[in-house]
């Protein structure tokens, strides 16, 4: 312990630093990946919100106070908590997760519970202690928890696999942070414990049975977790994602959906059993908040700080055992799944995965505030020190603050703050509501979900929840709804059914909602997911891929939390501080950081849940999806450039507009409902496809793929290729008119082949994601097979060659001939087999080959096949179209047989000159009459040539070379090919391509 | 027809089916059990039993009704599924049927210790490949993917494995074999035949004579034909050789199919086939080319490939018998030749290329100096001439001793 203790104050200074930066960082991450959201997948819009980010930053601050505000109204409820939260956690095997917490507590414990004690941490432990008496036992236990997290950290900077380790280390568990920590005032981490306590209280089986699901998944796939994360960053992981996504489908639906998400993860059990945990619990777990709106408020606040604290934990632990590699991500991964668990104990249980994912989302945040809060103090102002020893912390903490505020408003906002902030998550992520509706639950729901149903049902829902009165109702009326929505999609009535007119069901009575909803719930969701699962493996997953997209390169798990709570702020900053309700701000920034969260794992369940027809699975799809993309957007850390800030901040205001009509969800969600919106779109097809695949009715052949096709908007002729990762945005894809000015551009461009290649395939591509089969389609490739086969791109070629031979099948016009003269060129030339050409030559029809270009190839094949080189090189001299190009590829083979041939026919000797004739050296001379000059560079070359090959010249009385061919008979060999490359394909050497390219 | 069929009656034929399947099977009795399963012959007890099946719909229940019927339910039912199928004309449906049964039929083959049912697998293999081949028609004909006979060749391959191993049932292998060849020459996957023919020709537990004749010479006549394709025609010559001599002298068409391949190869190895079996066997395509060989004639030779062009490339011959120009070439030089010898016997082994070029202008070809001189350099590495060319007096300098070898059964040189 005391060794862990000199260790983190000797990092300390660093970590401040870093931590500095880390805000930087996050800030970036937090803005752009709200605006990013609205931009709906292009990556471009994900960049923009950056510049928000520093002011936030600098605002958000002060949350901290929100803590200790926090403790104080809680504490009532922490001894009701405390209560069955103590029995829970002292007994830790006790009855509701007993196992798991054990599980948990020995993570906690190998780190030494108490070993931070001693250092800075013993400090605020005892603080918290004295301030929470009753939670204390369980406080505790969280603290364990925390200390062992901050272990890892050590560890985690150690490994430093990821990009930036330092800044996450210190970000997270930054010994900076922890030592202001320690000077401070407890009261942050008193409150948390408290919080903590009180949240296990609450949740305390639902918790730990959540975590224990986390924990397990960390411990045996950390690995999977941080390839979560990577996944958004590097859109290479796409591909791997969606795989894992389909093998641990079940999972996903669960709370651990990062877990299940990865392949590693032996999870499936492990989901398994939290999500019955969670179906149970949640009878009980949310009475205790869902019905006081206002008092809810507070404590769903809590839960979540404490939450963040255990999951700080939860990381720290996971982080120990030590994912040395991916730690980072691992680290992050391991917050999303705690939190995700713990939501989903919070919210309801019905509702497994909405409610997990919010509940995630909610604790997620509040660990990241913690640790903000820590920093901020030290970065700030170190004279604030003092303050924080008292309750000051808000202004010691300003950006914490801010970040509260920010929930705060919206809660205020919503009426209650607390029911707001409870509200939003749970709400979001059950119903399908429309977004435009002013329900605190909208805003944690992004549009994306109720765009994929019909407007009729989605009035439907609305009215249904009108009338609930609290959120008891409300939770009720949702788990109704859904189970209504699914059964319509199940039975395929869903677009069908005319929900106007379809008479509301009954208000249920809360009884008998605890009593009857837990169950039936998770069921449907379990098992559809499976069968989605096949399903989504070979179809297209817009959604994911679009996700994807959207994280560009930042891998940095530890800028995740930082930018978390930038993101946070931003957004907040003005609303938090006019509100006074801390709590409530907390609430809400721990929501939105939920929602930022959920994003990781919506892509893992985004295929599971897209496909199921859950209104509710849908909603929270589109949330986590908004939320990632934000996420994605600021991992990407893209540009932080002045003018990159200006246009993300432009872009935010537009999105601002579009949603006005939003009241409270404005001020921090419009970004990620505006990209919701955005996603909607461009899913809905998906979702159809698959609600149509779950209802069975029609096979994915069935579906209308004209319907979903893409229509281009966008009026650039230039465009950049990029290999599409997710499903192709409208804005970014050329309508034909201008495809066809493009072609000309390029066509007439000067520019190097690397240019025109690329213009070509992303032509290519705008032509297929619109399904564009025409004379336009085939002048294209043709365009560029004959571009490739001018610099011997053959890869390119061959790609060109094929989809020109289904074209003209299809009856398309072009240049037929011309190519199947290529094709009959190439079989010759490169592939050895008899039966193939046997096969191609019989494909001929009558016409063909009468055609030119045919004949020239057919005269080709019998040159080659008998021999001839004189014909050989004669029909290369007279090659028409790009023939000599196909025919260059084996000018050296020929020539090497000819010269055999000649040296053991000839004799005495053979005047070079004439082999330079024959063997195509000097045909510029024959083709131009016979300049001189160009017959003696022939020559010249010819002699080199035939040198390189062994060939023995002499002179003879006049002075001109000769081949002595009987010396040379036995001399010649083939040279080693001087740009033989490793692999066989000297076109793929990219210095030579290009230096040909570029010639 | 099936109107004036009454339930009893059709009853009754579906259970004298089933009996006399069960009776041939525990009696081990081949020759009655062939006819029950060979679905292409047509026979009378075949298409009234599937007028039955139509009738009464429910025959499962009478291969159910009996321990010895039901012990065979796995290959009777689904076979009855076929040839209801069959019998409707629906192709498509009664294959995978018939595979089935097929399937089913293996697993009691592998059962039984000796091989007594061989001849039933011969026409279970015989029929689910000829089965599968309409089928594919009916699929290509509706627009379809054809994809059965690729199933009945993974089949095929399964029987394969079955009489693979040691023991008596190990004769019944080559039969197999030659039923995937013809699915993969078919199908245009030559490339597949490599696994079978390595199996059959390096084991040494069973002499490759022990299989019977018939298999003997379809195995010899698809290895030649793929030997064919393969330019390896010293090979291609033996064992199609093999498959003619031992080829039943009454089927005609078969030994026509075989003649089809052996006589390019006996060409390109400068053997020339007898007029009348040209005649006899219908094979009158290759009469101009065996002309233009005995001439010289290079232009008769042209025009004879360009005839057939299409047959040639179809039957894969076509560049065998185009490279059979140098051969012509040499005999039109050797004419050449001749003619000099008796002009001026001295001068006859120096030949000018100027002579060669009146000849080919006489042949109505039209070649320049080059192309010639590539000709003469080109049959003299290929050993079809021996001599030298002197380049710049442009005279082919023949030897004096034989200076067009015959080739005698040898390929020309690469």
């Amino acid at each position: 312990m005391m060794n862990r203790g000199g260790i983190t104050e000797t990092l300390a200074p660093p970590g401040t630093n870093s931590l500095e930066d880390r805000h930087v960082v996050d800030a970036r991450h937090g803005q752009p990946s709200s605006y990013s959201t609205s931009t709906a997948g292009s990556e471009a819009s994900s960049w923009t919100p950056q510049s928000v980010n520093n002011s936030f930053t600098g605002n958000g601050y002060s949350a901290s106070s929100t803590y200790g505000y926090e403790q104080q109204t809680q504490p009532p409820r922490r001894d009701d908590m405390n209560g069955a939260t103590e029995a829970s956690s002292l007994s830790l095997g006790s009855t509701s997760v007993p196992q798991d917490y054990n599980g948990y507590m020995t993570y906690q414990n190998p780190t030494n519970s108490y070993g931070y004690g001693t250092t800075g941490y013993t400090g605020y432990y005892s603080g918290y202690q004295q301030q929470t008496n009753p939670s204390y036992s369980q406080p505790a236990g969280a603290y364990q928890s925390t200390s062992s997290p901050y272990q890892p950290v050590s560890s985690f900077q150690n490994t430093g696999s990821y990009p930036v380790p330092p800044s996450y280390s210190n970000s997270y568990y930054g010994p900076g942070d922890y030592q202001t920590a320690g000077t401070y005032p407890n009261s942050n981490y008193s409150t948390q414990t408290t919080w903590n306590d009180g949240n296990y209280a609450n949740y305390s089986t639902y918790q730990y049975s959540n975590y224990p699901s986390t924990s397990s998944a960390y411990g045996s796939g950390n690995s999977a977790a941080a390839s979560v994360q990577y996944q958004p960053q590097f859109k290479q992981w796409t591909d791997y994602h969606a795989p894992s996504e389909v093998s641990c489908a079940p999972g996903m639906e669960n709370l651990s959906v990062a877990s299940s998400s990865n392949p590693a993860c032996p999870t499936p059990g492990v989901p398994n059993g939290t999500q019955a945990s969670n179906s149970q619990p949640p009878p009980t777990a949310v009475p205790s908040w869902r019905p006081e709106p206002g008092l809810s408020g507070l404590p769903s606040q809590q839960p979540s700080v404490v939450a963040g604290t255990g999951h700080d934990n939860y990381w720290k632990q996971h982080a120990a055992p030590g994912f040395q590699n991916q730690n980072s991500a691992a680290g992050q991964s391991a917050f999303y799944q705690p939190m995700e668990s713990k939501n989903a104990y919070g919210s309801y249980m019905d509702e497994q995965r909405s409610t997990s994912d919010q509940g995630s989302n909610l604790q997620y945040p509040v660990v990241h505030q913690a640790p903000q809060i820590h920093q901020a103090p030290q970065q700030i102002s170190p004279a604030l020190d003092p303050r924080r020893g008292s309750r000051v912390q808000i202004q010691t903490n300003p950006r914490i603050v801010s970040n509260l505020a920010l929930g705060l408003t919206k809660t205020d906002k919503a009426g209650s703050g607390t029911t707001a902030v409870a509200k939003p998550a749970y709400i979001g992520v059950s119903l399908p509501k429309p977004s435009d509706k002013a329900m605190s639950d909208d805003v944690s729901d992004p549009a994306l979900k109720h765009a994929t149903f019909p407007k009729s049902l989605r009035g439907y829902v609305e009215r249904a929840l009108a009338r609930c009165k609290d959120e008891a109702q409300i939770t009720t009326s949702q788990e109704v709804l859904k189970e209504l929505i699914t059964s319509a999609t199940a039975d395929g009535t869903l677009y069908t059914q005319d929900w106007d007119a379809k008479p509301l069901f009954p208000l249920p009575d809360m009884d008998g909602l605890s009593n009857t909803l837990p169950t039936p719930p998770p069921l449907p969701t379990f098992r559809r997911s499976p069968g989605r699962r096949t399903k989504s493996r070979w179809e297209p997953l817009p959604e994911e891929k679009s996700i994807n997209k959207m994280p560009p390169l930042m891998t940095e798990p530890v800028k995740y939390g930082g930018y978390m709570n930038d993101r946070n702020r931003k957004p907040y900053v003005g609303n938090s501080e006019s509100k006074d309700g801390l709590n409530t701000k907390k609430f809400l920034a721990v929501e939105q950081k939920t929602a930022s969260f959920q994003k990781p794992f919506k892509r893992q369940r985004l295929s599971d849940s897209l496909t199921t027809a859950d209104n509710g699975d849908a909603s929270s799809d589109s949330d986590k999806e908004s939320s990632l993309t934000a996420f994605y957007s600021g991992a990407i850390g893209f540009s932080n450039t002045p003018e990159e800030r200006k246009k993300r901040e432009s872009r935010s205001k537009r999105f601002e507009k579009a949603h006005g009509n939003r009241v409270e969800i404005n001020h921090f969600k419009p970004k990620s409902a505006v990209s919701a919106n955005l996603y909607a779109r461009r899913a809905t097809a998906i979702v159809l496809s698959k609600t149509f695949e779950e209802s069975g009715s029609k096979a994915v052949e069935d579906i209308d793929w004209d319907a979903l096709t893409v229509r281009g908007t966008c009026q650039e002729i230039e465009k950049r290729y990029l290999r599409l990762t997710s499903a192709p945005d409208p804005a970014t894809v050329r309508p034909e008119e201008v495809l066809e000015k493009a072609l000309t551009m390029v066509q007439n461009s000067q520019k190097n082949y690397l240019y025109k290649c690329d213009q070509l395939k992303s032509i290519r591509q705008d032509l297929t994601v619109q399904r564009i089969r025409n004379k336009l389609t085939v002048k294209v490739y043709e365009t560029h097979a004959r571009l490739a086969l001018e610099v011997g791109d053959l890869p390119e070629y061959n790609q060109c060659q094929s989809q020109l031979k289904t074209l003209y099948a299809e009856g398309i016009e072009g240049c037929h001939m011309e190519f199947s003269a290529y094709n009959l060129l190439c079989v010759i030339l490169h592939s050895n087999n008899y039966r193939d050409l046997l096969s191609s030559m019989s494909r001929l029809s009558n016409d063909a080959k009468n055609d030119k270009a045919v004949k020239h190839a057919l005269a080709v094949r019998r040159a080659v096949t008998t021999g001839n080189y004189v014909m050989f090189f004669g029909l290369y001299r007279t090659a028409p179209n790009l023939n000599s190009c196909l025919m260059d590829l084996f000018v050296d083979k020929m020539r090497y047989k000819a010269v055999n041939c000649m040296c053991r026919s000839y004799r005495p000797t053979v005047p070079v000159s004439y082999v330079a004739k024959v063997l195509g050296f000097a045909y510029a001379s024959s083709v131009n009459g016979g300049s001189e000059e160009k017959d003696s560079v022939g020559l010249e070359e010819c002699v080199d040539w035939l040198k390189a090959h062994g060939a023995c010249l002499v002179a003879d009385n006049n002075g001109e070379m000769q081949l002595d061919t009987k010396a040379s008979s036995s001399s010649l060999y083939i040279p080693e090919p001087g740009g033989a490359v490793a692999h066989g394909d000297t076109s793929l050497a990219v210095n030579d391509f290009l230096t040909r390219a570029s010639s | 027809m099936a109107a004036y069929l009454s339930m009893g009656e059709a009853h009754r034929r579906i259970t004298d089916y089933l009996a006399r399947f069960s009776d041939a099977v525990a009696s081990q009795d081949v020759a009655s059990l062939k006819p029950l399963l060979s679905l292409s012959s047509a026979s009378p007890s075949l298409v009234s039993l599937a007028d039955a099946l139509n009738l009464l719909q429910d025959s499962n229940r009478l291969i159910k009704q009996s321990d010895r019927y039901s012990q065979f339910a796995e290959i009777l039912a689904p076979l009855f599924r076929c040839l209801q199928n069959y019998r409707l004309h629906n192709l498509v449906d009664a294959y995978p049927a018939y595979e089935k049964a097929a399937n089913a039929f293996i697993q009691e083959f592998r059962n039984w210790d000796s091989a007594w049912a061989l001849e039933a697998l011969y026409v279970i293999a015989y029929e689910i490949r000829v089965l599968a081949e309409r089928a594919d028609r009916e699929l290509s004909a509706n627009g379809k993917m054809p994809e059965k006979l690729k199933a009945a060749g993974s089949f095929l391959m399964k029987v394969f494995g079955v009489l693979a191993g040691k023991g008596p049932k190990r004769v019944g292998a080559l039969y197999v074999t030659c039923q995937l060849f013809k699915v993969y020459f078919k199908l245009g996957t030559v490339h597949l035949c490599r696994s079978v023919i390595r199996s059959i020709e390096t084991a040494r537990i069973f002499d490759f004579e022990e299989f019977p004749q018939r298999d003997k010479v379809t195995y010899m006549y698809y290895t030649g034909r793929l030997e064919v394709y393969n330019e390896n025609f010293t090979a291609a010559d033996q064992k199609l050789s093999y498959a003619l001599a031992h080829c039943n002298p009454h089927s005609e068409a078969n030994i026509r199919m075989i003649l089809k391949y052996l006589i390019p190869v006996k060409l390109s190895i400068g053997i020339l086939p007898k007029d009348w079996l040209l005649e006899r066997y219908n094979l009158v395509e290759y009469r101009n080319i065996v002309q233009a060989l005995k001439r010289g004639d290079l232009r008769l030779l042209r025009s004879a490939l360009e005839q057939h062009e299409d047959r040639f490339l179809r039957s894969g011959v076509y560049l065998v018998l185009e490279k059979l120009e140098l051969q012509v070439y040499q005999r039109l030089l050797k004419k050449i030749y001749i003619i000099q010898k008796q002009k001026e016997p001295t001068k006859a082994h120096q030949m000018k290329l100027e002579v060669i070029i009146k000849a080919l202008k006489w042949l109505e070809i039209d070649m320049d100096l080059d192309e010639v001189e590539c000709i003469v350099a080109i049959l003299i590495h290929k050993n079809l001439m021996k001599g030298y060319f002197a380049h710049k007096s442009k005279v082919v300098v023949l030897s004096k001793q034989d200076p067009f070898p015959k080739l005698t059964g040898k390929p020309v040189n690469a």
